[in-house]
């Protein structure tokens, strides 16, 4: 079970899980015997808003960091998101082709994106941000959003 | 003496300056205005809000259909904190999943999108009034 960092700003409580690790879009990924499981964070869901869509790229896509992972429809924006680390997709969350809320609902647990295998975890969690550096980015952004009108 | 008129309520979000928001006034309008007119009545959110008494006493004697533009659902929470009975609860999102060419944008004014989105959520909001209704089951002389 995660553990969490947590920042209530305004009437919002965000959340960071401290087992995985972020990149600044705020895309985690979390190694799991060898492979890395990727998602969006609780702060990207609630900023992006009820999911209505997901189309994530299929089992087999062989990724690099960077490259477009998934394209998110929400009730505000369309937004894609690229793949935090190397990898090839061994595993698509079916979850997203008919009840992509799973990432509103549960962004670190049910609402995971995909899977990838034959990722360098080592190498590859030095380029990433640790829990404590992302809540600080979070916490940045998150307070930018509030004083939008 | 005339038969009492049933009645069903209909509360739509008050989602201001969101297209989904939008989309569910649209069709409460359409509900309520055009293809319904006598037996549906629209209860506006804002109402339920500040506890008009008038308000307030149609959703506690009638049967109501939610239509809200976002997970808060604000309209079915409102509804049922005012002592109300929810018939059917629609949201705006799980309609536009089934037609996801039909998506919503603009605010003050709808795209042609978002306008059939309406339509097609009106149709199924009337769907559960007819059922209501011929089920004699809309309040009486609200």
């Amino acid at each position: 079970m995660s553990d969490f960092l947590e920042i209530t700003v305004d009437k919002f409580t965000f959340k960071v899980a401290t087992d995985r690790f972020y990149n600044a879009e705020g895309v985690w990924a979390k190694e799991e015997y060898g492979r890395i499981r990727i998602g969006l964070s609780d702060f990207v869901q609630k900023r992006n808003g009820d999911l209505a869509f997901a189309e994530v790229k299929p089992v087999g896509t062989a990724l690099a960091a960077g490259e477009e992972m998934a394209v998110i429809e929400t009730i505000k924006v369309n937004i894609a998101y690229s793949s935090p680390v190397n990898g090839k997709i061994v595993e698509v969350n079916p979850a997203m082709s008919g009840a992509p809320e799973a990432i509103n609902q549960d962004p670190y647990g049910a609402g995971w994106l995909v899977v990838l295998e034959g990722a360098d975890w080592d190498a590859e969690r030095a380029k990433l941000l640790d829990p404590q550096a992302y809540f600080k980015i979070m916490k940045g952004q998150a307070e930018e959003e509030t004083k939008k009108p | 003496m005339t038969a009492p008129t049933l009645k069903v309520i209909i509360v739509p979000c008050s989602g201001i300056g969101k297209p989904y928001g939008s989309v569910s006034r649209a069709a409460a309008y359409e509900v309520t205005e055009d293809l319904r007119p006598g037996q549906t009545q629209l209860v506006p959110l804002a109402l339920l809000v500040l506890g008009d008494e008038e308000s307030r006493s149609v959703v506690e004697a009638c049967p109501a259909v939610t239509i809200d533009g976002c997970k808060l659902a604000c309209a079915a929470k409102m509804v049922r904190q005012s002592g109300g009975t929810i018939a059917q609860e629609f949201a705006v999102l799980d309609v536009y999943r089934r037609h996801k060419d039909l998506k919503p944008q603009g605010i003050a004014e709808l795209n042609e999108g978002g306008q059939k989105l309406a339509r097609v959520l009106a149709d199924e909001v009337i769907a559960v009034v007819d059922g209501l209704i011929t089920g004699k089951q809309g309040c009486k002389n609200a």
